[in-house]
């Protein structure tokens, strides 16, 4: 019964598949259609759907209703919002850099459009089930740098040469941490390969039983969120992640009351929908990754494997919205020391305590394991964050403080 | 199949021969950057996908964004404003570029080719694979390499900290 409604759209895929088995040129165009055409239509509407929820959360946050206008609770607003960003004008700065600021949006759409590609999204399916997925997903992201520094290069605004400095300075650093906890994950499954990680997040011989308690629970225990490492990890991984879709706090890129919205300042109408567009298809793609790593993947009990993993990624995006409405955004030096100084060492240390767990899991099983990594794995990590967080305290100012630039 | 090849090396000269060419620095560094992504894809080709994503993470994520730093750190080098200095420079480089050509092209033409034979069949591309071997013939190099980037990244620390200190 489970996974039923993955299979369904597996069997309904190769059926059309088979439809062309006379033509196998066709039958590959076929094939990379129905594996790309649904995905990316569906990550739209995703796209489309948390515009509005973003509005609607933060409407809260704030105490006031949001978009109520159009459609019932505002649903048809992202709609009202297109149509407005297409009937824009389109102004290039006459000193642009023409081409370059042409392609800078088309630019930044390829790896978010890519890395939703890398997703296993249900039973089976995933659009590119490369055996190096995961490292591929963090390659294609690092593109995303590329764009956003040529999007400022090619303004010739200062606001948008700052906004693409501090994005490619945060990006280069964020990385670090981000991939460092993944590596976490990828140790213990063995694999690169995201339906393996997900096979790794479940436990076999609980599902295989019988005992429908231990079914239920086999699909959700195995999650390597509930491991000490792997609850580290997973809010090591996250944190990177908002820092690597530009989420707020880590919006400084685009920090719009400092710098004018950055790489955006001098993009109208549709292109800067799509600089939008391709900001929270990006952000849906980490999140998907955080969901892969450390959630569990497609695996959860009752429902099928694609329900779940919609569930869990907008239940990340509401974690999203909700730290958006929340806190302030950092300043420039202390968004770069809490990269380097903070993450990155907590990162390693969590790789150190993944090899231990791992050993001990294989020595001992796995309960002795668990415990043993909450008390001393995690203790240590804790120690050590306690310990990093004194030794980057800045030194007590005495007397008044001083600008250089600023009175 | 060729033809993808084809498409991806023209890409990829092209890529080069613009980086060269360009009198605009960043125009340069952003064809460097097109010539690498033609060389992932040609990667990819090769079923190499390891090495075709390494290729994208170290050198259009890193090795690119280390010269777009190069170039805004370095004054009055942006935009259009480079002049390129004439010189005999070019004479041995493409006589040195021809004795290349010569050396290995005409050889390997005039040497009979043995046929093509197709290795999908017994062909194992993944990364398990490529682990094994870094492991366990190669664990040496390997952890030379480690040891040397450690060092490398202790003395990064050490150059940055006393150059703050310095100018305090």
């Amino acid at each position: 019964m489970n996974n039923f409604f993955d299979h369904k759209i597996l069997e309904l895929g190769q059926w059309l598949e088979a439809l062309f088995n006379d033509v196998p040129s066709l039958k590959i165009v076929v094939h990379i259609v129905l594996s790309t055409l649904p995905l990316m239509l569906a990550f739209m509407g995703a796209f489309a759907f948390s515009t509005w929820l973003e509005r609607k959360g933060l409407a809260r946050i704030q105490n006031r209703p949001g978009p109520n206008r159009v459609g019932i609770f505002g649903l048809l607003q992202p709609l009202a919002d297109g149509i407005k960003m297409l009937m824009k004008e389109d102004i290039v700065p006459n000193q642009s850099d023409k081409l370059f600021h042409l392609m800078a949006p088309g630019l930044l759409m390829v790896p978010a459009m890519v890395g939703i590609g890398f997703l296993p999204i249900g039973d089976g399916l995933s659009a590119l089930p490369l055996d190096s997925a995961i490292l591929f997903f963090f390659a294609i992201g690092s593109m995303n740098t590329i764009a956003v520094f040529m999007a400022g290069w090619s303004s010739r605004n200062k606001y948008s040469l700052l906004g693409g400095m501090r994005a490619v300075a945060q990006m280069i650093s964020y990385e670090i941490p981000l991939v460092l906890s993944a590596v976490t994950v990828i140790m213990i499954a063995g694999s690169l390969n995201g339906q393996e990680i997900v096979a790794s997040q479940q436990i076999p011989s609980w599902i295989g039983s019988g005992n429908i308690i231990k079914e239920f629970f086999g699909q959700i225990l195995g999650w390597h969120i509930f491991k000490p490492w792997g609850f580290a990890g997973f809010i090591f991984f996250f944190i990177a992640a908002l820092a690597e879709a530009n989420r707020s706090p880590f919006d400084l890129p685009e920090a719009d009351s400092e710098i004018i919205a950055g790489h955006l300042t001098e993009y109208s109408g549709f292109k800067y929908a799509i600089f939008f567009i391709a900001e929270y298809i990006s952000a849906f793609a980490i999140a998907g990754i955080a969901v892969t790593l450390f959630l569990g993947g497609w695996s959860g009990p009752l429902l099928s494997g694609i329900p779940w993993f919609i569930i869990k990624l907008f239940s990340l995006f509401a974690v999203m919205i909700w730290i958006r409405g929340t806190l302030p955004r950092l300043r420039v030096d202390q968004l770069m020391g809490y990269a380097w100084k903070f993450l990155m060492p907590l990162a390693i240390l969590n790789i150190f305590v993944v090899g231990l767990y791992y050993f001990a899991e294989q020595q001992w099983g796995t309960m002795i394991a668990l415990i043993g990594g909450w008390i001393f794995g995690f203790g240590a990590l804790q120690l050590a964050a306690k310990g990093l967080s004194r030794l980057n305290k800045s030194p007590l100012l005495k007397g008044k403080r001083v600008y250089q630039f600023a009175e | 199949m060729s033809i993808t090849f084809f498409i991806l090396a023209t890409i990829a000269i092209l890529g080069g021969v613009l980086a060269i060419t360009l009198r605009n620095v960043i125009h340069a560094v952003f064809s460097v950057l097109l010539f690498f992504s033609a060389i992932a894809g040609l990667f990819l080709l090769l079923l190499a996908e390891f090495i075709a994503a390494v290729q994208i993470l170290v050198y259009i994520g890193s090795v690119g964004i280390l010269m777009l730093f190069a170039i805004m750190l370095t004054t009055k080098v942006m935009g259009d404003t480079t002049k390129t200095v004439h010189s005999r420079g070019w004479i041995w480089g493409a006589i040195s570029v021809t004795a290349l050509l010569l050396g290995v092209l005409v050889p390997f033409i005039s040497t009979p080719q043995p046929e093509a034979v197709s290795i999908l069949s017994n062909f194992d591309p993944s990364v398990k694979q490529l682990g094994l071997v870094l492991m366990d013939p190669y664990f040496a190099s390997v952890g030379v390499i480690a040891l040397l980037l450690t060092a490398g990244l202790i003395g990064a620390v050490v150059a940055a900290s006393s150059a703050s200190e310095a100018t305090e």
